[in-house]
């Protein structure tokens, strides 16, 4: 495997292009299971789905670090060709909507449980007690499903290849759970990066095509954003804060 | 205040310690009797009372919402109201007793209480809670919202060590500490019953811990101000709730809709009155604070008016009152359309009532379904638009020129709707009460019933005249006591022809009564032949009827009657079938109101001229419709036996035995009650004597013929009381597919019926109190004994009664079995399923003793087809 190419990195992982591989090699600070984590949730969704996704072929430690081999996939991601046609983002937000309501239709029966990832998250958020205990009572509140939810749909993890086939990567934080929850997240996304018209249009789009009220999907923006928050992005706590502190009716 | 020390309860190993304790004491207070949990309720309720200012205090400091003498009024309310309330109020034991009816009601704890209070009125809602509780000898464990744990639970320490010194057992209330999800769920799963109090998730989570649970939701209070109302105590009405304990609850009004023709009066009061209006950005800026994501800023909760505006960036007066927000969207986009649990209102202008109340029904869907609504008007002149209003309203309060903070809970502004802190909302808000909650709903009632037997009766023509010769003198009351003007005869034309309504007319000619005579009556009586005869009595409008003849002229008589009537009558309703006629679907017309019902019978054996039964035939679909209701009993029956002396043999025998079977089935059918046994017994008895002579030479043996004329009559009686059984059931059909004239019928089946009702291990006896255990078969020796037929046990005397019923078909010419009556074996078996089905299905299968299988009744008839040669 040749380590020369990178193609992406971030403080804690690179990624490398060998040929018609990627690798992604994790920092020393990863956690094992968080690595071993990834790579099973991925290899569930390529082998209980049809959907077109990166193939693992091999998960190992390259010089005492954790990495996974998984196919290259050629191509722009939907970010990259939103920033580069503007004047596209209606028809390309249009195909993003599709291609999350199509992962949303399809179930993974071993992946983890979207409910209690996020109720785990929202007891490490930091948030105090009175907090948690309003956002546990709300995600205990809500119905559970089971569809496919990808976690960190945003147009970075979508690839269109020369041959126009889209390609969802990145299914680290794959759950089975309720779409409206997993829009939540994506409409988060927007906001954090700043996008908010794209957001707003991105929610109306989603409500839409999935006859999901808006109201259903806010009603997870203050438990994805105190799951958001144990990232501690300095930056963005007082934003999600904001959202966390609000009112169940009495 | 307390200074008691209790076991600290701050996670789930001490939760299981405190729910055990909560257990034992309620297992304990459970044996208390009414005297001393009305001590304890009372000891509880004014402790609570005398705190309500240092817990008020407490709420207030401890969650930063609300307003204290608020609150105070809350615990005033939650103690002294709910006390007041259920005083006198029965909680233990026998609570209610109906001797007659054999019924008593009995109250029993439920248990243990898992109460669920909410931020927003920690403790006068932990104050209701337990008191409730207390009332009804359940344990309760508090699990209070970790932003108002130390109130709720100071409140619940109050009660707790009131009801122990007055009694009450050690720990019957406890409470979690440290509240987490984790464990409140574990006390939802643990309690026997949920009182939830709280957003939708822990609603809703109360709902899924799999136990009972009376759960509240989320209100979104619309207020109409209709053009009548009176503005000035419309509009103070809505700002004295909306700032009650800075709107926090949860019934108090979030937006009002104004008609525009008064719409800047009543804004007008609202600025008079210290209001605030948003004006340009203003709104914006506030929408943005209250509402994030369409969920509710927590930071407004129970807030004042002034303190929201600064937390928006706008500028109001100290003093300001209330926020109002003019806007035209009740869509969820709108901010100012949600729940707002604040002094922020928003203000909808309609254009009309039918535009407010369309904005009020789309406010409530928007997220109050099954909770409160309120509207003012003119209560006295606009009852048309209230009812509009409450049949749109889905909601469970729907209160007129009352602040709904106040209104909804209840006894402070109508005083018949339940005080209580927990509002129930319905399905609508998926809830499992729609009410108020109270103390009812924290018992469960045993009712222990004790077996009662049915009230019966004894119905009959009001007058019947009997003796033969009675005919003429029994008509003239038509004039000198009824004043009778014009007859309507219904015969059949055999009878007309060879005069037999002679004597009838003639007599009426002689009082000066005109009549008319319909004659075209065929034997099984047509529809269509009655609706004639009803056309020719609405043309004639008589206001006597009077039917002369067998069993087809006076049914057929009775059906026109009804026709007459009440041509309006549906005729498929009147024949639906019922198992109770007591009970019945149908609602008989009233009938006489046109004319009197005089049944004149030439034959001795249908017994219709006493009986409130007509059965009439569909010659369409062949269908035969029995009707049956009291409704049909003749006024007046007149049984002369001059009419009778020359029935032909043929007639005699199947008549004489029709009656026997009447009388034989009303003997052991299950309404069978002492008057109608006595008219069946003698009814038999008399036959068995006297139908041999009126057989062999009926023209010159008046007695045997008055005396069996007589008897027909008495077995009708009977059967017009007691009814029938599955014999008739099985004749019917015979008739119906076979033609087998009905008396025959009746006479082919009987060996047979008796056998099957004799049975002491039937598959299924008959479902009636009065029927307590099978024991049909001593009833058929009672009828043995009082016809003196001997048999030394009741099997013997059956068996002699069965003798006596053949020996007596013999003699007068009735043949054994159907085989005997023509009907061919292969067409017999082929309709054999149907006539069961029918026959299982008929209405006189329900009062016989011995419910039948149906595969029962087919080997009934099998065996009345062949008789002797059937094989099993």
């Amino acid at each position: 495997m040749k380590l020369d190419n990178v193609i992406y990195s971030t403080e804690n992982k690179t990624i490398y292009r060998d040929g018609d591989k990627v690798i992604k090699v994790f920092d020393k600070s990863f956690s094992k299971a968080n690595v071993l984590n990834e790579a099973l949730c991925q290899a569930r969704v390529e082998e209980t789905t049809d959907l077109k996704i990166p193939r693992i072929h091999e998960v190992t430690l390259i010089d005492g670090k954790w990495a996974i081999v998984s196919d290259f996939i050629e191509g722009k991601t939907l970010a990259q060709l939103m920033e580069e046609n503007p004047d596209k983002t209606d028809e390309y937000l249009e195909l993003f909507v599709n291609t999350q309501v199509n992962i949303l239709s399809k179930t993974s029966p071993m992946l983890p449980k979207l409910r209690s990832k996020m109720s785990e998250k929202v007891e490490q958020s930091g948030l105090d007690a009175t907090t948690r205990y309003e956002l546990q009572a709300r995600i205990s509140g809500m119905k559970k499903h089971n569809k496919l939810c990808h976690g960190d749909f945003n147009p970075a993890n979508v690839i269109i290849t020369p041959d126009n086939e889209v390609y969802v990567v990145d299914w680290a934080h794959a759950t089975q759970g309720n779409a409206s929850a997993d829009a939540a997240r994506t409409y988060l996304l927007f906001k954090l990066a700043g996008k908010d018209e794209i957001a707003e249009k991105y929610l109306n789009l989603f409500s839409l095509k999935t006859d999901i009220a808006k109201q259903l999907i806010q009603r997870w923006m203050p438990i994805v954003a105190a799951s958001q928050s144990i990232k501690k992005k300095p930056e963005e706590r007082d934003f999600l804060l904001s959202w966390v502190d609000v009112a169940e009716y009495e | 205040m307390s200074t008691k020390e209790y076991p600290i309860v701050d996670g789930v190993p001490a939760l299981i310690e405190a729910l055990k304790r909560v257990k034992a004491a309620q297992a304990e207070f459970a044996t208390y009797t009414q005297e001393q949990v009305d001590k304890i309720f009372l000891a509880a309720a004014s402790a609570a009372n005398k705190q309500r200012i240092p817990l008020a205090k407490m709420a207030v400091e401890e969650t930063g919402m609300g307003i204290v003498e608020d609150k105070v009024i809350k615990n005033h309310y939650a103690s002294e109201y709910i006390y007041n309330k259920y005083k006198e109020t029965k909680t233990c034991g026998v609570i209610e007793e109906n001797k007659s009816a054999g019924t008593k009601r009995i109250a029993e704890p439920i248990g243990v209480i898992a109460a669920v209070i909410p931020t927003t009125n920690p403790t006068s809602t932990a104050i209701f809670k337990t008191l409730i509780a207390l009332k009804t000898r359940n344990g309760i464990i508090i699990s209070p919202h970790p932003r108002a744990k130390l109130s709720t639970i100071a409140a619940a320490k109050v009660v707790l060590e009131a009801a122990v010194e007055a009694g009450a057992p050690e720990g019957i209330i406890g409470w979690i500490d440290a509240p987490s999800l984790e464990m409140t769920n574990l006390v939802m799963a643990e309690a026997d019953i949920i009182l939830a109090t709280g957003g939708p998730g822990m609603v809703k989570a109360a709902y899924s811990s799999g136990k009972p649970a009376l759960g509240v939701g989320a209100g979104n209070t619309p207020a109409i101000i209709d053009e009548t109302a009176d503005i000035q105590v419309a509009v103070n009405s809505i700002i004295h709730s909306k700032t009650f304990d800075n709107g926090m609850i949860c019934a108090s009004e979030q937006s009002c809709i104004v008609n525009q023709k008064i719409y800047a009066k009543v804004k007008k009061e609202f600025t008079d009155r210290g209001c605030y209006f948003l004006k340009g950005d203003e709104l914006d800026k506030v929408r943005k604070t209250i509402i994030i994501n369409g969920a509710l800023n927590a930071k407004i909760v129970g807030q004042s008016a002034y303190t929201i505006a600064k937390l928006s960036g706008v500028d109001v007066p100290e003093t300001a009152k209330i926020l109002i927000g003019e806007v035209e969207s009740v869509e969820l986009s709108e901010e100012f359309a949600h729940e707002k649990l604040s002094p922020v209102l928003a203000m909808y202008k309609a254009k009309d009532f039918e535009d407010a109340v369309s904005k009020a029904e789309r406010l409530v869907a928007d997220g109050g379904y099954g909770h409160t609504s309120s509207i003012y008007l003119n209560p006295i002149t606009e009852t048309a638009k209230l009812d509009e209003f409450a049949a749109r309203m889905k909601t469970c309060r729907i209160l007129v020129n009352t602040p709904s903070s106040h209104g909804g809970i209840g006894d402070l502004y109508n005083f018949d709707l339940n005080p209580s802190l927990t509002l129930g909302c319905g399905s609508w808000g998926g809830n499992s009460v729609s009410e108020n909650v109270g103390v009812k709903h924290l018992i469960n009632i045993k009712t222990v019933a004790e077996r009662r037997e049915n009230m019966l009766w004894f119905r009959a023509p009001e007058k019947v005249y009997m003796k033969k010769g009675c005919l003429p003198v029994a008509l003239q009351e038509l004039k000198t006591e009824m004043g009778k003007k014009k007859a309507f005869i219904v015969t059949d034309e055999f009878l007309y022809k060879n005069g037999y309504t002679k004597c009838i007319t003639d007599e009426l000619d002689k009082m000066g009564i005109t009549h008319t005579t319909f004659f075209n009556v065929q034997p099984d009586p047509t529809l269509a032949s009655a609706k004639e005869g009803a056309a020719a009595m609405t043309a004639f409008e008589p206001d006597v009827i009077i039917a002369l003849g067998g069993g087809s002229a006076m049914d057929a008589g009775k059906i026109m009657w009804v026709l007459y009537e009440h041509p309006e009558a549906d005729f498929m309703d009147m024949a639906m079938r019922f198992c109770d006629i007591r009970k019945r679907v149908y609602t008989f017309p009233k009938m006489g109101e046109k004319a009197t019902f005089i049944a004149v019978p030439t034959s001795s054996g249908t017994g219709s001229e006493v009986t409130p039964f007509a059965v009439i035939t569909d010659e369409v679909s062949g269908t035969k419709y029995p009707l049956a209701d009291y409704e049909l009993m003749p006024d007046i029956a007149i049984v002369d036996a001059d009419l009778m002396m020359s029935g032909p043999k043929g007639l005699t025998a199947a008549s004489g035995i029709d009656a026997i079977s009447h009388a034989l089935e009303a003997y052991v059918a299950m309404l069978q009650t002492d008057f109608t046994d006595g008219l069946a017994l003698r009814a038999l008895k008399v036959i068995f004597e006297y139908l041999p002579a009126c057989y062999d030479n009926g023209m010159n043996e008046p007695v045997a013929r008055e005396k069996v004329a007589h008897a027909a009559t008495m077995a009708g009686m009977a059967f017009a009381n007691a009814f029938l059984g599955v014999c008739h059931s099985m004749a019917h059909k015979l008739g119906a597919f076979h033609h087998i004239p009905h008396g025959i019928a009746n006479a082919l089946m009987l060996e047979y019926v008796i056998r099957f009702n004799s049975e002491e291990v039937p598959t299924k006896m008959g479902t009636f109190p009065q029927y307590a255990y099978p024991h049909t078969k001593a009833r058929y020796a009672e009828i043995a004994d009082y016809l003196g037929l001997k048999g030394k046990n009741d099997d013997e005397k059956v068996e002699a009664l069965i003798k006596a019923i053949n020996d007596l078909k013999a003699r007068v010419g009735i043949k054994e079995t159907i085989a005997d009556y023509g009907v061919d074996e292969q067409y017999f078996l082929d309709t054999l399923d149907d006539m069961t089905e029918q026959a299982f299905d008929d209405q006189c299968t329900g009062a016989n003793p011995r419910y039948p299988l149906m595969k029962e009744i087919k080997e009934m008839y099998l065996k009345a087809y062949y008789g002797k040669n059937y094989k099993g």
